[in-house]
């Protein structure tokens, strides 16, 4: 369901070191092996976070004989950052009325002063 | 669409306001100035009670173009005059429930009589739904675009 993916996606996002392994994978696939080697973390601790990455849809694990490789499933992604742009218009939007508020009251103000 | 970076879940949002910090800052902690623009386009504040200091609470209802409300709490966590502020904001379904949790941080810097604000969002939890919210908001945009085209036209 799209709506549960988006808050897994928020909550696979929470944790710094799965953040780590998207930028990672961000730059092209990379067995558990390869993810783990940044990390000084054991692969099971690396697979355990691929897992929830995976649970999330952010991931896709492929068997390459003996190793799983991992790569970016971009729906999931791209629904995240379909969010953050509606969250920046909504922050863009606000500034720009304080902008506008900050104007008018700024103006008021100096129009007493000429006054007085 | 290529994604920046890694923290694709934060929101970062820039802007220089023509006005000296402490007006700025004040207009971010005055609940009466802080009604006047808080939130997107074409959207009013009938309630907006902040309480900006360490533990105070938000309490904002946005009102659509097409008059559907949006109710938001939250806490400040920050109130660093008239450098920082650090709040939460959950907004609610139609039932009150949280949609979703984020951490803004808004620093506020003087340079050569104006100052550049930045805002800076961090998601720290979301529900099922927590998209709905945002897309009820932007039906609320372009409804009143619609509007504005029958007005034109």
């Amino acid at each position: 369901m799209v709506v549960d993916t988006l808050s897994t996606a928020f909550a696979a996002l929470s944790d710094p070191t799965r953040r780590m392994i998207l930028d990672r994978l961000m730059r092209g696939p990379a067995t558990v092996n390869e993810l783990a080697k940044p990390h000084k973390m054991t692969q099971q601790a690396v697979s355990k976070h691929v897992a929830y990455l995976e649970r999330a849809r952010l991931v896709a694990k492929k068997r390459r004989g003996r190793e799983h490789l991992c790569s970016l499933r971009p729906s999931a992604i791209r629904q995240v950052a379909d969010w953050a742009n509606a969250y920046r218009c909504y922050w863009e939007e606000s500034l720009e009325r304080l902008d506008h508020l900050l104007r008018e009251d700024g103006e008021k103000a100096s129009r007493r002063g000429r006054t007085k | 669409m290529a994604v920046p970076n890694s923290s694709i879940e934060e929101v970062v949002v820039e802007r220089t306001f023509d006005a000296s910090r402490e007006r700025v800052f004040k207009a971010w902690t005055d609940p009466k100035l802080v009604q006047r623009w808080w939130g997107p386009h074409d959207f009013t504040n009938p309630v907006c009670e902040i309480d900006a200091r360490p533990g105070g609470a938000i309490r904002v209802h946005m009102q659509g173009p097409d008059g559907t409300i949006y109710p938001m709490t939250g806490i400040y966590k920050e109130v660093v005059e008239p450098e920082r502020i650090v709040f939460t904001t959950t907004p609610l379904d139609d039932k009150g429930k949280p949609l979703f949790e984020v951490l803004t941080t808004v620093t506020f810097v003087e340079r050569a009589g104006k100052t550049h604000v930045s805002v800076h969002n961090r998601v720290l939890s979301a529900t099922a739904g927590a998209d709905m919210y945002l897309q009820g908001m932007e039906a609320g945009w372009s409804q009143s675009l619609d509007r504005l085209g029958e007005v034109v036209t």
